[in-house]
């Protein structure tokens, strides 16, 4: 056991951990916050991506000791009170999404993409987006919600 | 209701998702987000062995590990089988374990990292016994004999199907064999101008998901079974988990939830049964995850096929007889799949053709894999490869170019299907020219670029039972309750868009609910691309009740008899003059104690005579050096009806699409000794975003569906007969035929060698 310190959504909060701990199972059991989803367990299909210090990471590859001292964002933290982030806007307006379950993560790992490149080619989008799997969509709609959240062609 | 005079609010407008808002913020509870206080962990231990005698578990180590709250084996369970048409599939295997991956013991602990300390622990000792993997050999009067014991049947295992259905025939393994057609085939191909005979193999694929199957189980203490389960039609689960339990259905309910992904994979109970027996044998809730490798190994993936043709033509490449086998590979257990014969693999096996003769046999045959189960469209993806490159084999043997094949033989208006179904209102040419001229069929190509086509029909579901609940209270707001989740296809928002069609008014003054299985009525859930018919049905006859309803109330604020009341396009309510609108009604009402008002609709299942068609265009550029195909283009014709949401009808295009585009060009449980070892995702390779081609999509709307608003179904359309399309591309880019699926680089290395060593 441990105490790490973060900022979690804006937030700093200080908890105990296992050193076993996984970040998706800290972020789901131990604070509740189940908007992360976990499905392969093993960094293929991009569904519990979150970001660490603005970086994509999956959470089902990382210790929740590795968030020590990091600002971690998940997405219930992206929209400002009532008013949506931008991509979450552009996710309902184009449907970016179907089941959701993938959401999430897809939301994030663009968010990660635009903070740093605002107005990305819908090349590097792609480019950028293939750690997230999405079963549903077949990712026209994904690349259109991004797109549109940056303003691009 | 025809489609024609629509209030330009509702139906045919790209309305946001009504599960939006709570899918983009992380809020919607999926069955795993689910947590009740004192719950623990299941997890199971899995078979090794293909077929084994379990000849002992010892499992006295994992009770005695702190936080371990049961263990259970075959001996703890009842002997109950379940399925969901043939009853063989054991809570846990009792003696004989018949494939790899089948559970054979289990544990409910506090955390999940207890649990799998907790199976390490148990010492089981098995007996290997001779297993069979391929039907082929599993038919052979050898062949070891998976289910030697009779199976119990559902009743109505024949019903629906038109032919001669035999459970349980007598040959090895043999779980269903159907033999349907009609005409003379034996003659008509004795005196054929010419016979083509084709085989084709079509591996499992799995439905990919990205929600794993879990379940939640907590019995409380008045006997009531509280479920929260990702499963796509929970009326029907219910029915199945009462009776494998013994309990009257309104003692357990399902919750709503959110389903990540169905794909027809989740309509079993899978774990539920074993959950509800770790619950009860350690008295607390218990959540069960299945992870990735489970899935993978041991889930319900599609079933193999093994298809053969043998086809007599006319001098003109007219279709005279098809003979056609198909031999679907159906695993250790049938129980997951809800039919006794996959229906799109002999309803689909002669493809959308004027066959005046055919002979059609389907056989589905256990072996000691994986079970098979449902995934979209069943039997008809595996078919629809086999039946459109079989065709196209013809063409390219008689000279004949590939389109003009299919115009020469594809049913048009007033055709009966090659197993003599009734088709109206069909526009397979129409459609067919505007997909070619949108793709540039005749444009000249760059060598070593390739162009393929495909077709297919499929009727909308028009089968099972739908029922919806409306409700208009005192603020004129109209609820609609639904008795099953949204899979992600939009159903929810389509049933909102149709609910405010009725009434005049904006999809806004709508709310949609899922009630849990006590409080809502009965719903079969997500299949054979139904909902937006049935729904679209119950929903009109709720309606209409529900007019009469606010007609009869009009009319006493009127002043005026009920006959004297017309509504208004905008939902108002008028007589002589004065017109009142829905809110004010109701509002009036409210202050007698009539509001608010309820009706109850349900659907009219029956024969249709209505079906969607699509025809599919694809580009490919082949490497003759290395064999590898690169997919550049895809043109999707669709034959449609009145859209009611062009966001998620053009989403259900899209999605289908790609997961065609993964069966062709990835996808593949490949099995080694009877394991799956395409256990992980890095090795079932699902699509990602760098896989997709070019897509245009062209529309041919004004089909006139036959459900309200003549809507009818895209779901499956843009899926089942895509990967033919793409194929055929690779033939007509470097001349290499493949017979089986996926495409790989190895496969056209290898085809394009053997032309190599003929020339």
């Amino acid at each position: 056991m441990r105490t790490i310190k973060l900022t979690l959504n804006g937030s700093p909060i200080s908890r105990e951990v296992e050193d076993s701990r996984l970040l998706v199972e800290f972020l789901r059991e131990d604070l509740k916050l189940t908007g992360t989803k976990e499905s392969c367990g093993v960094g293929v299909c991009g569904a519990c991506t979150v970001l660490l210090d603005g970086k994509p990471v999956s959470a089902c590859l990382a210790l929740a000791v590795h968030a020590d001292g990091c600002a971690v964002t998940t997405i219930e933290g992206i929209a400002e009170g009532d008013r949506l982030h931008p991509l979450q806007e552009a996710f309902l307006a184009h449907g970016g999404f179907q089941c959701g379950i993938c959401t999430p993560g897809q939301i994030l790992a663009a968010k990660a993409l635009l903070d740093a490149k605002p107005h990305p080619t819908r090349a590097e989008i792609q480019d950028w987006m293939m750690g997230n799997l999405c079963r549903c969509t077949g990712y026209y709609k994904i690349i259109e919600s991004i797109a549109a959240a940056a303003g691009v062609e | 209701m025809d489609g024609t005079n629509l209030s330009g609010k509702a139906v045919g407008q790209p309305i946001k998702r009504v599960d939006g808002i709570l899918k983009v913020t992380g809020r919607a509870r999926y069955a795993g987000d689910f947590i009740v206080p004192g719950m623990l962990f299941g997890r199971c231990l899995r078979s090794p062995h293909p077929s084994a005698r379990i000849v002992a578990i010892d499992t006295a180590k994992a009770k005695a590990l702190p936080g371990v709250r049961a263990v259970l084996t075959g001996a703890d369970v009842p002997d109950t089988l379940y399925g969901r048409m043939c009853k063989d599939v054991p809570v846990l295997a009792k003696g004989i374990a018949r494939f790899v991956g089948e559970k054979v013991a289990a544990v409910a602990a506090d955390t999940l990292e207890i649990a799998e300390t907790a199976l390490e622990l148990i010492d089981v000792q098995y007996e290997a016994l001779p297993a069979v993997f391929t039907a082929e050999e599993a038919m052979q009067p050898s062949a070891p004999v998976v289910h030697p014991e009779p199976v119990e049947l559902l009743p109505g295992a024949a019903a629906g199907i038109h032919g001669e259905l035999k459970m349980y025939p007598p040959i090895p393994n043999v779980i269903s064999q159907l033999n349907i057609g009609h005409g003379d085939v034996a003659s008509v191909l004795a005196s054929a101008h010419k016979i083509f005979e084709h085989r084709f193999a079509v591996p499992a694929v799995h439905q990919g998901y990205i929600e794993p199957h879990t379940c939640l189980i907590s019995v409380g203490t008045d006997g009531l079974v509280d479920v929260w389960i990702a499963n796509k039609g929970p009326h029907i689960a219910r029915g199945h988990m009462a009776a494998a339990l013994g309990l009257a259905e309104n003692r357990i309910r399902f919750n709503p939830v959110v389903i990540g992904g169905d794909f027809g994979g989740k309509g079993s109970l899978m774990d539920t049964l074993l959950c509800y027996h770790l619950a009860c044998a350690a008295g607390r809730p218990v959540k069960m995850v299945m992870n990735s490798f489970e899935e993978l190994t041991a889930g319900n993936p599609r079933h193999s096929a093994d298809i053969t043709f043998r086809t007599g033509v006319d001098r003109d490449a007219k279709l005279l007889a098809i003979e056609a086998r198909v031999i679907f590979n159906a695993g250790a257990y049938a129980g997951f799949v809800p039919v006794p014969t996959l229906h799109g693999g002999y309803g689909e096996l002669a493809g959308t053709y004027r066959v005046p003769n055919c002979a059609i046999e389907v056989l589905r045959v256990y072996t000691n894999t994986v079970p098979r189960g449902h995934m979209r469209a069943p039997g008809a993806p595996q078919v629809a490869f086999a039946v459109e490159s079989h065709i196209d084999m013809i063409a390219r043997e008689m000279g004949i170019d590939p389109v003009e094949m299919r115009r020469r033989n594809a049913i048009t208006d007033g055709d009966l299907t090659p197993l003599g179904d009734k088709r109206k209102q069909l526009r397979c040419l129409e459609t067919i020219d505007a997909g070619a001229r949108a793709f540039g069929w005749d444009k000249p190509k760059a060598a070593g670029v390739g162009r393929g086509i495909s077709i297919y029909e499929h009727p909308p579901g028009n089968f099972g039972r739908s029922t919806v609940a409306l409700t208009i209270g005192a603020d004129g707001r109209i609820v609609i309750q639904l008795g099953s989740p949204d899979t992600g296809t939009g159903f929810h928002t389509i049933a909102g868009q149709l609910v405010a069609e009725h009434f005049g008014a904006s999809p806004d003054e709508v709310d949609v609910t899922q009630g849990d299985t006590l409080t809502s009525g009965f719903e079969a859930g997500a299949s054979g691309q139904r909902l937006t018919t049935t729904i679209g049905q119950a929903i009109a006859a709720a309606a209409d009740k529900m007019k009469q309803e606010l007609t009869t109330l009009a009319a006493e604020r009127l002043n005026c008899a009920p006959v004297d009341i017309r509504m208004g396009d905008d939902g108002s309510f008028s007589a002589a003059g004065n017109t009142i609108d829905r809110r004010t009604l109701m509002s009036w009402a409210a202050t007698r104690g009539r509001a608010p008002l309820s009706c109850q609709g349900e659907n009219k299942p029956g024969p249709t005579d209505r079906t969607s068609f699509a025809a599919h265009f694809a580009e490919v550029a082949v490497d003759r050096e290395t064999g590898q195909v690169r997919l550049r283009r895809i043109v999707t014709a669709h034959d449609i009806g009145t859209i009611v949401n062009p966001i998620t009808h053009q989403g259900q295009i899209e999605g289908g699409l790609i997961q065609a585009v993964g069966q062709a060009m990835t996808e593949q449980i490949v099995l080694k000794d009877g394991a799956v070892i395409t256990a992980h995702l890095g090795d079932y390779k699902l699509p990602t975003v760098m896989d997709i081609p070019i897509l245009e999509t062209v529309l041919l709307p004004g089909g006139g569906g036959a459900a309200p608003f003549a809507t009818t179904a895209i779901g499956e359309m843009s899926n089942v007969a895509v990967p033919a399309a793409i194929t055929n591309a690779v033939f007509d880019a470097v001349g290499v035929r493949l017979v089986a699926l996926p495409i790989s680089a190895e496969k056209v290395l290898d085809g394009l060698s053997k032309k190599a060593g003929i020339a």
